[in-house]
């Protein structure tokens, strides 16, 4: 089973984590976790203009690796296989995106990223994921 | 100056200037923080500091410089046509400019030099804006400025959140710029014969340029609709006993 957990670095994101290493048990066979991490797209065109892409991918992977750090320690902790992985886009489109390149069966994801207030002035990344996902989605509370 | 916050025309006028600057606040907070990305750590703070500092400057002047230079008879005509451009560019999707031959600044000057270039070309068109917005008031113009400073210094992904969440935001934007390049049409001294003869140019006109903005956007948006892909950066893998393989993907 290939399961995909979406992370922005919060702690409400690395719950979804914890939620899957706790239900691993649950499965005949171990799952194939893939860690997500999307990067904004930032730089756009003009300021490729000025910044060499190379100091702009530097930028993205400090920044992607960061918010994949937590949820790699519980991972390791646990003792578990996964595969961890950075993307640049819009977050909920580049999740679903990637769910369809990995043939994922499962994208499991928490219902609040960061903070319940800009969830509600820009949307949560999770409600857009289980309207545009073509798997079954499960928001961990 | 009280009586001006009673009138429903300077509320219109603010709300203008606060979507133009959010809009248009263009990417120098971005620009700014990877500029000094590759200083040695004690010089980043200093980097970003006058970076900052020199782009708010910058700001400054070039909007005194619009102001003075929209004054000038004719020139607010070249300015309602750039405004225009403005406006249609603003809907279009984000193209890829090609690779340029950009080094990475590693010296604090370096750095600085690259910053304020970069705000030299990425805040005309939203000192053209918010003049235009402004229509003269040194009150308003001030306040276009002082919204636009914690923009240029912090603002980074709230824009890009606020397009994901509201997309429609981007073709009011893009309307906005064609009522005000509208408004200012009609202002321009060679029409005042004309505008003066009809008193109902001084709306048909805006929205007419309004609405030209966004038939132009959608339809040049239409046509090079590319559905923008997520690029793979960083991919990894960890298997079970904790070995560790990573490839990195262009």
């Amino acid at each position: 089973m290939n399961v995909l957990i979406p992370v922005d670095g919060s702690a409400a994101a690395n719950r979804a984590v914890e939620y899957m290493i706790a239900s691993v048990a649950w499965l005949k066979e171990s799952p194939q976790i893939h860690l997500l991490n999307v990067q904004w797209k930032l730089a756009s065109g003009n300021v490729k203009l000025f910044i060499d892409q190379d100091t702009i991918n530097d930028y993205y992977r400090e920044q992607g690796n960061a918010a994949l750090a937590d949820a790699r320690a519980k991972l390791d902790a646990a003792g578990l296989a996964y595969a961890y992985h950075i993307s640049i886009g819009t977050p909920a489109e580049a999740i679903v995106q990637y769910a369809q390149e990995q043939a994922v069966d499962q994208i499991v994801i928490c219902a609040h990223g960061h903070g319940t207030l800009s969830d509600l002035l820009l949307g949560s990344v999770a409600s857009k994921v289980a309207h545009l996902a073509r798997v079954p989605v499960l928001l961990v509370k | 100056m009280l009586e001006m916050l009673n009138s429903s025309q300077f509320w219109v006028d603010v709300f203008k200037i606060i979507m133009i600057d959010l809009l248009l606040s263009g990417d120098n907070a971005v620009v700014i923080a990877l500029a000094c990305r590759n200083l040695p750590e004690a010089q980043r703070r200093q980097g970003i500091m006058y970076g900052v500092g020199g782009a708010i400057g910058l700001r400054i002047v070039l909007t005194f410089f619009a102001v003075s230079l929209l004054a000038l008879p004719y020139l607010k005509l070249v300015g309602a046509l750039l405004l225009l451009w403005i406006g249609i560019k603003l809907i279009l999707p984000d193209e890829e400019h090609g690779e340029g031959n950009i080094k990475a600044e590693a010296h604090l000057w370096g750095a600085v030099k690259t910053i304020i270039i970069a705000d030299f070309v990425m805040s005309l068109d939203n000192v053209i804006g918010v003049a235009a917005a402004a229509k003269g008031s040194v009150f308003l113009l001030v306040f276009g400025l002082l919204v636009s400073i914690p923009l240029i210094a912090w603002s980074s992904q709230l824009v890009l959140k606020l397009i994901d969440r509201f997309p429609y935001i981007v073709h009011a934007g893009g309307a906005l710029l064609g009522y005000v390049a509208g408004e200012m049409l009609v202002s321009e001294v060679l029409f005042k014969p004309l505008v003066e003869a009809n008193h109902a140019l001084h709306w048909i006109v805006p929205v007419i340029c309004a609405v030209l903005v966004l038939a132009i956007g959608k339809w040049l948006a239409a046509r090079m609709a590319v559905k923008a892909e997520a690029v793979h950066l960083v991919d990894g893998q960890v298997s079970s006993n904790g070995q560790q393989s990573e490839g990195s993907k262009k």
